[in-house]
């Protein structure tokens, strides 16, 4: 549990200070490594809203860095189960 | 009678749950942060402005410690750049005041009361060719207000106001269409924004148009909106793709100009 906070600590400090082709890459390495991770999403929000990409209501749910991280999760539910962190 | 299940079809409904539970957290996390965006981009700005004061105060502390043999460098270089901005300051200034007298002449003079702002985030943080500024409608900016560096070259629209801050989306913004002018012979195009200060248009192929020339806004002011970087065009198309780059690097944007 330890590990996710600080992780998710990670990404959101990476959001606030670095450029997109850190912090993007380190969501989805957040999204691989930790189980059901649920916070991707309200980061990917925080992006959308913070960075100036579509903030209505409708035009959010169709952003296409949104969908993509829905996705990935959606996916990475029975296959995170299938791998192993260890030899 | 006990049934029992098999493990198959438990780990489906677990798997089932889970997916209803990311669809409900993706719908709801749309409806609240479309909700409290004010708020958040409200909160976010300060940790900016301090970001902004460390690097700047980072970078002072790199420069102290350069060595001498590259400040002389480095000054020869910037005696060099003023030398040759001073000549071109003087054409333009020169080439401005026949476009004022024109102006006035037609009626056309427009008073504006520019806001210096300071930029807070930049490509490459924002992934959407947006600019984060330091004025909001605390200084009267709106929605709409046109952005430009001091230089004059234009360079997009407020998009979202803020109590202290504002967002700017770019003309180069993915997708953005923008109406401009080619300089060398008037032809109305629109600009098509690629992402990172780049542009796209098409042209006829007949049309002469060559890599440095420059594309200017439709408005009376005609101010630099982007320069023609490459030409491709393929034997069996009637039209010629053009490629265009923004006049400044948006990526070190420390200030502009708003004109509300």
């Amino acid at each position: 549990m330890i590990y996710r906070i600080i992780g998710l600590v990670c990404i959101l400090t990476s959001i606030l200070v670095l450029p997109y082709w850190i912090y993007v890459p380190v969501l989805f390495i957040g999204i691989v490594l930790f189980p059901f991770f649920w916070e991707g999403i309200v980061l990917v929000f925080l992006i959308n809203v913070i960075h100036g990409g579509s903030v209505e209501f409708p035009a959010m749910l169709t952003s296409s860095l949104v969908l993509f991280v829905l996705v990935v999760l959606i996916v990475m539910l029975p296959i995170r189960k299938r791998l192993r962190s260890y030899v | 009678m006990k049934v029992n299940y098999l493990p198959k079809n438990r780990s489906r409904s677990v798997y089932f749950r889970r997916v209803l539970i990311l669809i409900v957290i993706f719908v709801s996390g749309a409806m609240i942060f479309s909700l409290l965006n004010k708020f958040i981009n409200s909160s976010v700005a300060p940790v900016w402005k301090v970001e902004n004061r460390v690097t700047q105060a980072f970078s002072a502390g790199v420069i102290f410690f350069n060595s001498q043999k590259s400040l002389v460098a480095e000054n020869m270089m910037l005696k060099e750049r003023i030398h040759s901005l001073e000549t071109e300051l003087f054409v333009l200034s020169v080439e401005q005041k026949r476009e004022d007298t024109f102006l006035e002449l037609l009626g056309r003079k427009g008073e504006s009361n520019k806001i210096i702002a300071t930029v807070l985030t930049r490509p490459p943080q924002t992934p959407y060719d947006v600019i984060t500024i330091d004025v909001g409608s605390n200084e009267s900016i709106t929605t709409g207000s046109k952005i430009s560096m001091p230089e004059g070259s234009l360079l997009g629209t407020v998009s979202a106001v803020f109590s202290k801050s504002a967002q700017v989306k770019l003309f180069s913004s993915s997708g953005e269409e923008t109406n401009a002018v080619l300089e060398r012979n008037n032809v109305p195009i629109t600009l098509v924004g690629l992402g990172s200060g780049n542009f796209r248009f098409e042209l006829p192929r007949d049309i002469v148009i060559e890599v440095g020339d420059r594309i200017l806004s439709s408005d009376v002011g005609t101010r630099h909106l982007a320069t023609v970087g490459e030409v491709n065009i393929r034997p069996t198309d009637s039209f010629k793709e053009i490629l265009a780059k923004s006049p400044i690097n948006i990526f070190t944007l420390r200030f502009i100009f708003i004109e509300p």
